[in-house]
């Protein structure tokens, strides 16, 4: 099969063909507030660490419309399953962003205002993205998929740590419906990942590259260089088994073996 | 008045349709040129997420409350072309992913320069460009109700009207987001006020009229807005706009209508 470029790229009609986009928008998860029983932080507080690192999540999840630009000024806006999908994946991050603060605020004072501060982003990345990913055209969905699919199995891992760290039973309730919906979402963005990668060696190439120069998790950029470092030192480090499995899991991504992403962002 | 992010974002749902009784249009099925209108309508909401994009690429996302609405609405917006879509479908016309894919890619060029326009102007100008994103997104939005109101008035039809009137009230929460953030930005910058009234004196047209055939913008904005009553609603819009600050005057509505052979 010959590799493919932008115009062939249509006809991947359904790199994941068991996952029905219309569905998932209709079952969308939103608000999780009914659900958090913040009272139960009251009486059992987290500590200040958990805290921290429910923060980064927050930030982190938060600056979903980042990563949306970046992604949207490429090719893959184009694609009208795709842009339906990140639609409901923006709103699900929006309200899971939502619960972390509200679990935050209910160890503040009561009447605490949430934090209103604008995000960190660079600009000028933007137009130089938007230049490059055009150029390349169609594979560039692909290499956002495999950003999209690594993303999800590291923060996943990531709240399944922080609630086995945390041991607090409503923190681990609510992580369990947080990752259940990152799961669903991934039944998305791995199939996609895997098919695209594995039709155009121009896309295994650049998403090699990118997967490489991307600051881990996704929207880490948005906070300062010691909340990640504490996020990883904390979660990973502690964790070489977990840290092995992940890399051992983007392996088995077309074209995208030995690049120990995850060792390299623990600095293991 | 202040907009009040928090309740927007907790009352943001997906336009309903499940309880509307759809085999009404078997019955009395809709006219051809409606179909048209709605066809029209239905691609420029799947489109949202483009204009998204072309807001993303400036400062204004950047803020948490711009931030939080843009998620909503472009959900919302999404729904709506769902919503559409499965009245068009009632009709045996099928609105598929893959086709939606293939009016973008027919952007072509323009499409992938967009972005990097708004881009560099947004960072250029930087704060100031916000209010004419807003303002920007207040006059479509203001539009866009008016025209589905209008389009149920005119049909008449139970079930569509009342579709278009749930679509038509979501849309008049986006304008008041989009109205008191233009209000508030423009009455604190006099550069933002110049930019902004160049931008929609140049620049503006009927929603939609950037992506779809001018054929199509002719047809849609004839069928609704033509008339001794459309001018009325169209000088309406205009009034919305011009009574923002330092907008006083500017007739882009009606402009624009003329220049789309749209009729009194």
């Amino acid at each position: 099969m010959p590799d493919h470029h932008e115009a062939s790229v249509d006809i991947m009609r359904f790199p994941a063909p068991d996952f029905d986009v219309r569905e998932f928008a209709r079952q969308a998860a939103g608000s999780h507030r009914d659900k958090l029983h913040l009272e139960s932080y009251r009486q059992a507080p987290l500590s200040a660490d958990i805290l921290r690192i429910l923060r980064y999540m927050q930030m982190v999840e938060r600056a979903t419309m980042t990563h949306l630009r970046s992604v949207l000024v490429t090719a893959t806006h184009k694609d009208a399953r795709i842009t339906a999908f990140l639609t409901t994946w923006a709103f699900e991050k929006y309200w899971i962003a939502d619960a972390l603060e509200q679990i935050q605020l209910a160890h503040q004072p009561v009447g605490t205002d949430v934090d209103r501060a604008p995000f960190t982003t660079p600009a000028e990345r933007t137009i130089r993205e938007s230049i490059v990913a055009n150029i390349v055209g169609g594979p560039m969905i692909a290499v956002h998929m495999a950003l999209g699919t690594v993303d999800q199995w590291l923060t996943v891992a990531a709240y399944r740590c922080i609630s086995a760290l945390a041991g607090h039973a409503q923190l681990s309730a609510t992580i369990t419906t947080i990752v259940s919906l990152k799961e669903r979402q991934l039944e998305f963005f791995e199939p996609q990942a895997r098919y695209r990668l594995t039709e155009s060696k121009q896309a295994r190439r650049i998403a090699r590259r990118r997967l490489a120069k991307t600051p881990w998790p996704i929207g880490a950029k948005a906070e300062p260089a010691s909340e990640t470092r504490f996020f990883f030192d904390r979660l990973f480090v502690p964790a070489r088994a977990l840290v092995a499995e992940l890399d051992a899991r983007i392996d088995t991504l077309p074209g995208q073996s030995g690049l120990s992403l995850i060792r390299k962002a623990a600095r293991l | 008045m202040a907009f009040d992010i928090d309740n927007y974002t907790s009352t943001s749902t997906s336009v309903a349709w499940a309880d509307l009784d759809f085999d009404e249009f078997k019955t009395h099925p809709l006219p051809e040129a409606t179909l048209r209108s709605l066809r029209y309508m239905c691609d420029v909401e799947y489109h949202t997420v483009c204009y998204l994009r072309d807001l993303l690429v400036t400062p204004s996302h950047k803020e948490a409350d711009v931030s939080a609405f843009m998620t909503m609405w472009n959900r919302e917006e999404f729904w709506h072309g769902e919503a559409l879509a499965a009245v068009l479908g009632a009709h045996g016309v099928i609105v598929d992913f893959d086709e939606l894919k293939s009016s973008r890619v027919k952007l072509g060029w323009k499409d992938r320069l967009d972005p990097i326009k708004q881009s560099l102007l947004g960072n250029i100008i930087g704060k100031d460009f916000i209010a004419v994103h807003m303002i920007w997104g207040a006059a479509n939005e203001w539009s866009a109700v008016a025209a589905y109101n209008r389009l149920a008035d005119l049909e008449k039809h139970p079930v569509l009207a009342e579709l278009l009137r749930r679509i038509a009230k979501q849309e008049a929460r986006h304008v008041a987001f989009y109205a008191t953030q233009a209000r508030e930005r423009l009455a604190k910058s006099r550069k933002a006020q110049v930019l902004a009234r160049f931008a929609l004196k140049n620049a503006w047209g009927p929603v939609g009229s950037s992506i779809m055939d001018p054929a199509e913008v002719t047809h849609v904005m004839g069928h609704i807005f033509s008339g001794q009553e459309g001018l009325r609603e169209i000088r309406k819009l205009d009034e919305h706009i011009s009574r923002m600050p330092g907008l006083d005057g500017l007739t882009i509505v009606e402009t624009s209508m003329a220049k789309y052979g749209v009729a009194a």
